[in-house]
């Protein structure tokens, strides 16, 4: 099974506080750290998974024009083939269906049976990417996937949906799945590993190379432009209601007919 | 079998081997885990039994405390072994997700605490205390350990060794930049690729600062620095040795009472290993109203708390008791209310286990640099 991964770089903001630099939309990242995206470790290592049971090989591709190299080099070091970078500042990389526009641009000049991403990035969280890019290759899609198993030529795939359900899914190949956390454990890269990925090929690309108008990657077509970020207030305006259990009952189930709520 | 494996026997001498049982006999983690590490070396001896041997969990119960190489009469390093099998496991990648972060957050961010590199120096934000850039002369460089560093609970020992070298007049310096995880963690933990590329970035870099003196806050770095690090020029010494030589030379005075009763907790990693016994003991000793006890089981038969070997990311299957616990028991039966370590490791997990017992009231656990800096009259 051929496969590519798509990974995207983000920060790590788990540990560190998050204010908005002086443009007013964009997050100072200046003292975050760098990492591949959650999900998209996942994406990786059920890609491996993949291969490992079935044959094949695995292809990772970026969109990004930062300092990609060790995160591409990891999920080398892990066992996939080889890598393609979209390295172009032309880019729009702020917009989710440009970064899926490019990266079907990429991965349709080749021959392939599956695509996956991760399920979300953790920086801005759209969860778009996934279903855009199967929208732009034509491809069947599962999102929020929590188990692959491949069946003939097709794959029986577990989605979780919101309130906790699963949904058991047959989908025909090739398609495009996006991968939820957990679905597996992410192996480790040993530095000697990575080392010796250094002799793999990352295959860097602009948009000349790809079939697609530059006005296009670059977001002329953009459906998304950043108008304002900002950390939300944080403000007490609660309000305690008082007495007995009774009369309070009474007290609240007023304000929620009052306020259109029941 | 991965080539690195061939030639494991003559690398570890393992033909030298008598089978006596005085590694396992000064095994600490016997009491609480099945590794038996004589039994390994025998098993080591078929060279296609060693992945099943990696496989095995106990051998990441072993904390490095180095008692086994340090009693094989026959020169061998059992603890080499075990930290090899380990890195039979992480150049397959498929080690505990605890492990896997902490190396992969060692490479990224150097340190294992999965904390930005940009926020190492937060800790000194606002402290009065001098650092020294690359090429500037200081007679002691001092290397904070990222634990220390990171851990709120355990940054004003770093603070404290500053006030202390403001007060004794020693030309000192934290590093301005480019401070980074010594990595023997990394090496205790297996990934010996992580730690060659770690010892070479550092060296570099110490190097760079001229420095006579490296003081360094934890018995890791320390052992590290010492025994790994061929190419550092300058001298490389634990905090508790500059500071006993300060009180020896008069620079320094602790002039505050302590009325208590104090026993000492040797680092694995400072005693056994580097063999500094008597200058923790020295600094504690001059604590004015202090008495100074000590454990049945001490010096090179200290009692190994379990905090090295890289445990502190290992989820280990073993349910004995712990060692803490067991050392935490030893130190109330003598009547100590002070527990003194000099290590961040022992700090933390003698520190939970007097919590585990909910003796917080009876017994303190305290570093050396938290009781010194509290009885200096600046
Ligand atoms: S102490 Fe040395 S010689 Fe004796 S069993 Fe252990 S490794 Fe072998
Ligand atoms: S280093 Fe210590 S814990 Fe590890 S095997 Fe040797 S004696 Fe046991």
């Amino acid at each position: 099974m051929d496969i590519f991964v798509c990974i995207k770089r983000v920060p790590d903001t788990s540990e560190a506080e998050v204010s908005v630099d002086e443009s007013g939309k964009e997050v100072d990242s200046s003292r975050f750290s760098f990492d591949i995206n959650e999900a998209d470790n996942y994406a990786v290592e059920e890609a491996l998974l993949l291969k490992e049971r079935l044959g094949g090989t695995v292809q990772v591709v970026c969109v990004d024009c930062g300092d990609v190299e060790t995160i591409i080099r990891m999920a080398l070091a892990k066992g996939a083939d080889g890598a393609i970078q979209v390295n172009d500042g032309r880019v729009n990389v702020k917009d989710p269906l440009v970064i899926a526009r490019v990266l079907a641009a990429v991965i349709g000049q080749h021959q392939f049976d599956l695509v996956l991403t991760g399920c979300m990035a953790g920086d801005d969280g759209y969860m778009t990417v996934g279903a855009a890019l199967a929208e732009e290759l034509t491809l069947p899609c599962a999102t929020m996937v929590k188990n692959v198993e491949p069946q003939g030529g097709r794959l029986s795939v577990c989605r979780e949906l919101e309130g906790g359900l699963l949904e058991e899914v047959d989908i025909a190949l090739p398609a495009v799945l996006t991968i939820q956390t957990g679905i597996n454990e992410p192996r480790y890269a040993s530095i000697r590993g990575v080392r010796q990925a250094q002799k793999k090929e990352i295959k860097v690309l602009k948009i000349e190379d790809l079939e697609i108008a530059e006005e296009e990657a670059a977001g002329g077509r953009s459906s998304v432009e950043m108008q304002e970020l900002y950390v939300p207030e944080v403000a007490s305006r609660a309000e305690l209601i008082e007495g007995e259990p009774a009369q309070k009952a009474e007290v609240l189930a007023g304000k929620l007919v009052k306020g259109g709520l029941l | 079998m991965d080539e690195r494996e061939n030639g494991f026997i003559q690398k570890h001498d393992l033909l030298g081997c008598i089978q006596c049982g005085r590694c396992t006999g000064g095994c600490p983690v016997t009491a609480r885990s099945g590794l038996n590490v004589r039994g390994i070396l025998r098993g080591a001896l078929d060279e296609d039994l060693l992945q099943s041997l990696a496989g095995l969990p106990e051998i990441w119960d072993c904390t490095a405390c180095g008692n086994c190489s340090l009693r094989c009469p026959k020169g061998l390093k059992p603890l080499d072994v075990l930290v090899a099998l380990r890195s039979i496991l992480v150049e397959g990648g498929v080690i505990q997700p605890s492990v896997r972060d902490a190396l992969e957050s060692i490479f990224r961010e150097g340190n294992p605490w999965d904390k930005p590199r940009a926020a190492r120096f937060d800790w000194r934000r606002d402290l009065d205390l001098k650092v020294v850039g690359p090429g500037e002369a200081v007679h002691c460089l001092v290397f904070v350990c990222c634990t220390v560093a990171y851990d709120p609970r355990l940054q004003g020992i770093a603070g404290n060794l500053g006030r202390l070298l403001n007060y004794a007049g020693v030309h000192y310096g934290f590093m301005e930049e480019g401070e980074t995880c010594c990595a023997s963690e990394a090496y205790c933990l297996g990934e010996e690729g992580l730690f060659e590329m770690m010892v070479e970035d550092n060296s570099e870099l110490l190097n760079s600062y001229s420095a006579s003196r490296i003081i360094t806050i934890s018995p890791h770095c320390y052992s590290a620095f010492k025994n790994q690090y061929p190419q550092l020029r300058a001298e490389i010494l634990h905090y508790t040795e500059l500071l006993a030589e300060l009180l020896r030379e008069g620079k320094m005075e602790l002039n505050r009472e302590l009325k208590e009763r104090i026993v000492y907790h040797d680092p694995c990693f400072l005693g056994k290993q580097n063999g500094v016994f008597n200058d923790p003991r020295f600094i504690l000793q001059q604590l004015p109203g202090a008495e100074l006890v000590e454990f049945e089981r001490t010096r090179e038969r200290s009692l190994c708390c379990e905090g090295g070997g890289g445990k502190m990311w290992v989820e280990s299957e073993s349910r004995g008791e712990r060692l803490a616990a067991v050392r935490v028991r030893e130190a109330k039966m003598l009547g100590a209310g002070v527990l003194a370590a000099a290590c961040p490791f022992c700090l933390l997990t003698l520190e939970d286990a007097v919590k585990a017992e909910g003796w917080e009231d009876e017994i303190k656990v305290a570093e050396i640099l938290e009781i010194a800096g509290g009885l200096i009259q600046e």
